[in-house]
């Protein structure tokens, strides 16, 4: 059944096909490729608490990267794979050095807070949203992270981007997962919610 | 559904995923792009630069800007300002001048002279015109702004021609 999905379009899927007629001598694919996976490996690299600018520097190294290794990727649905170990590594790269500027900042997740992975001035004037966020806010940075990233791809795919972002088998997908059934736990104990 | 009859997380993580879900994560995405939207240039700055990459394009320089500083803003719409690139292969010439309407018109040629398509690149913006066999081109209603213009090989091919790469310009202020 979920292959059947996967055959109808998936965003992994999607991506591949795009991927090939790039290898097969389409150059422009690359920017239909760029258009298409931009909004996800951007929320892939905010979710590492990477700042706006230093995140848009990491997409564009990414892309760099792979049009210099696009012979290297063996099947060509892995490449939105590929794209987000890549965007985190060169996260983590960039973070490192930052860190080594700033001493005093502790490395780690006891002392993150979910407003470091956004902007500074932030308002949500949608009350739902605002609800959704508190929800979201108080999940383990993990789980925030990994729901942020295959929010914005498709259920066939949420497995395999979970393992790219080094998260352990049953993350999510084919079943809930502990992340997405927290907060669904959470949200429907909230009276506030409403989901229609 | 009352509290007492929600389910432990536990429970919940079990299951298959199903239309609840997919719904939640669609207003969790929707949630993310309020909190933290992509930059609106972002895709078109990245398409640029790997579509330049890609191409294995040549640089070319400013070599002169008709004795204006580059980046300064012209605020005399009756300015003309002739700008020249170079690299190895070829040299770029460009009129930017007032067109009377509050934009700019750009007249260009390519030395040597040869048939091209020529990109004009400003922001997320791509015009797009041909030169002639003498290596003449013009854009009409260029609004001021910085920008770069990018010459291409004139079959139509996406690659480089034989011994033509293509070439991209400095970005300079139009």
């Amino acid at each position: 059944m979920i292959n059947a999905e996967a055959e109808q379009g998936t965003l992994a899927s999607r991506a591949g096909e795009i991927f090939d007629r790039y290898r097969a001598g389409e150059r422009a694919a690359m920017g239909e490729l760029v258009t298409l996976l931009t909004p996800i490996l951007w929320h892939t690299v905010r979710a590492q608490r990477l700042d706006r600018e230093s995140t848009e520097d990491v997409l564009q190294t990414t892309w760099l990267a792979l049009v210099r290794h696009a012979g290297a990727i063996s099947e060509s649905r892995a490449v939105l794979q590929w794209l987000l170990v890549a965007a985190r590594r060169e996260a983590w790269r960039v973070l490192r050095g930052q860190q080594r500027q700033t001493p005093a900042e502790i490395d780690s997740d006891a002392v993150v807070t979910p407003d470091d992975e956004l902007p500074e001035h932030v308002t949500l004037r949608d009350v739902d949203q605002q609800v959704l966020w508190s929800h979201v806010a108080a999940l383990p940075e993990r789980c925030r992270a990994l729901l942020r990233v295959i929010a914005f791809a498709d259920r066939p795919d949420y497995a395999e981007l979970a393992r790219a972002l080094g998260m352990p088998v049953g993350s999510i997908g084919p079943t809930r997962g502990r992340c997405l059934a927290k907060l669904r736990a959470s949200l429907t104990a909230d009276a506030r919610w409403e989901l229609t | 559904m009352t509290a007492s009859e929600v389910p432990a997380w536990e429970t919940l993580a079990d299951q298959p995923l199903d239309l609840l879900d997919a719904l939640l994560l669609a207003e969790v995405a929707q949630m993310f792009d309020v909190l933290d939207p992509v930059p609106p240039q972002l895709a078109e700055q990245l398409r640029f630069a790997i579509s330049l990459d890609a191409l294995e394009y040549e640089l070319a320089e400013l070599v002169s800007d008709g004795g204006r500083l580059v980046g300064a803003r012209t605020e005399s719409a009756s300015t003309v300002q002739t700008l020249t690139f170079s690299c190895e292969t070829l040299t770029i010439m460009v009129n930017v001048g007032a067109d009377g309407l509050g934009r700019k018109r750009v007249d260009g040629w390519l030395a040597p002279g040869s048939a091209a398509r020529i990109e004009l690149h400003q922001g997320s913006r791509i015009r797009r015109t041909v030169a002639d066999g003498d290596g003449r081109f013009v854009f009409t209603g260029v609004d001021a702004g910085l920008g770069r213009f990018v010459v291409l090989p004139p079959d139509g091919q996406p690659g480089p021609a034989e011994g033509q790469a293509p070439v991209a310009t400095t970005i300079v202020e139009i």
